[in-house]
């Protein structure tokens, strides 16, 4: 699994963390994570979970007929969760490094302590 | 089953393999399904989209030609190179300081053709590449073809030579595959088409001094198919030397540069086909290299297709044995 992860890779992750979804309910739950930024399409979600499936990072939890149509719930493996938490854990540290660097920004208008012409 | 599953079946099965229709079909519909209003009745236009897209990508994959991309990327650094050297010399035979006449008189004045402009288009994305590989890249090859295709029309808007189009038609193809380099190359590849600019340049200030004419001629008969042999033998080595690994990306890169290899031996091609079909000359006349660089199209695009097939059914074929 490449890193830094993709976007769409992490929500979908970050979904399953709480608990199995299936196709839809992984659809909604991404775009409520986002804020409705992300919107994915079931044929992207589906080429997504197939990577991530190969790669051992989810798993299927249990399969359903509803009105004779499959229906899988899709887990997080110990490895995913693994790979979420490093992959949220470097995100982190770079979140923390930005916001200390902004926070000592000079803002305009503010009084400088020394230098300038008098 | 109402009509919009039966529609979204029908699109399920047109796009992707059977054997993962059967697996992931009805799974795919009910959550288009879920996701549609009750009062839709067709599929939208995106989901037409992202279908044909997944269907395309699960294609790919069950054929096992996921190096495909990779080889893209060799072909794209090749492609580059030679298109850097080509422009490089071009360059100096129309900057010619021992003053060639270029198809016997001087135009306007100027001793260059608007060539000139087409040729510092296609030196540009090098110099790009060196500092700032990627999109940037992208873009000024984007430029350089852009400026390739303009100048037919505005050198006969402006009653002015340029480059034959068999000279620009090759920069064209070799400029399309370069579209596909890497954003992240190492630093080697950053400074690979350098070198071969410079071989050519130098190898220019040499037919400049001793004499030519213009893009036809010398350069049409042995520049221009001898770069495309030298492209077409560099791929090879390095497709062979890839094989050794068990890395496959060399043959796609052949199969990628194969089209631009096809044109820039257009013109000898199209001096037999005119022996063949005249009975004399060889002159490769508008009729003449429009038909040669079809036949390189065609049998590009049936050798392609061909190693798509043949890739994806030794790819089921070794995923049903379990290797």
């Amino acid at each position: 699994m490449e890193t830094p992860m993709r976007e769409p890779t992490f929500l979908i992750l970050a979904a399953l963390a709480a608990q199995p979804l299936h196709g839809y309910g992984l659809i909604a739950e991404v775009a409520r994570l986002s804020d409705g930024r992300v919107s994915l399409r079931p044929g992207t979600l589906y080429g997504a979970l197939d990577r991530l499936l190969d790669a051992g990072v989810v798993t299927v939890e249990r399969e359903e007929v509803v009105d004779s149509r499959l229906r899988r719930y899709y887990q997080l493996s110990e490895r995913g969760a693994d790979l979420l938490t490093s992959e949220t854990e470097r995100m982190r540290r770079n979140v923390e490094a930005a916001t200390a660097r902004l926070s000592t920004r000079a803002r305009p208008g503010t009084p400088r302590l020394g230098g300038g012409l008098a | 089953m109402n009509p919009l599953e039966r529609r979204y079946l029908r699109l399920v099965r047109l796009c992707y393999p059977a054997g993962y229709r059967d697996e992931r079909g009805t799974e795919i519909v009910g959550t288009y399904l879920a996701l549609s209003s009750p009062q839709r009745r067709w599929p939208s236009p995106a989901d037409v989209a992202d279908l044909a897209a997944a269907g395309l990508r699960q294609h790919l994959r069950a054929g096992r030609a996921t190096d495909i991309g990779a080889g893209l990327q060799l072909a794209a650094v090749l492609a580059l190179a030679t298109a850097t050297a080509l422009a490089a010399g071009w360059t100096m035979l129309e900057l010619n300081p021992w003053r060639m006449a270029w198809l016997g008189f001087e135009q306007h004045g100027a001793a260059v053709s608007p060539g000139i402009a087409v040729w510092a288009a296609w030196l540009l994305p090098a110099a790009v590449q060196a500092m700032a590989p990627g999109r940037w890249t992208r873009l000024t090859i984007g430029l350089a073809l852009t400026i390739t295709v303009a100048v037919v029309p505005v050198a006969a808007a402006l009653h002015q030579q340029r480059p034959p189009v068999f000279v620009l038609l090759a920069q064209v193809c070799l400029g399309l595959v370069a579209l596909g380099l890497p954003g992240r190359p190492p630093r080697w590849q950053r400074l690979l088409p350098f070198t071969p600019a410079a071989v050519a340049l130098l190898g220019a200030v040499v037919v400049a001094r001793y004499g030519g004419d213009g893009y036809y001629g010398w350069p049409a008969g042995h520049v221009l198919p001898g770069a495309g042999a030298a492209l077409l033998v560099l791929t090879l080595l390095v497709a062979v030397r890839l094989v050794a690994r068990n890395d496959l990306r060399g043959g796609w890169a052949l199969l990628a540069l194969l089209g631009p290899i096809g044109v820039l031996c257009a013109h000898p091609l199209a001096a037999q086909l005119a022996v063949a079909w005249y009975g004399y000359g060889p002159n490769a006349d508008t009729a003449m290299l429009t038909a040669a660089v079809t036949i390189v199209m065609v049998t590009v695009a049936t050798a392609v297709l061909v190693a798509l097939v043949v890739r994806r059914r030794l790819g089921t074929r070794a995923a049903r044995s379990g290797s």
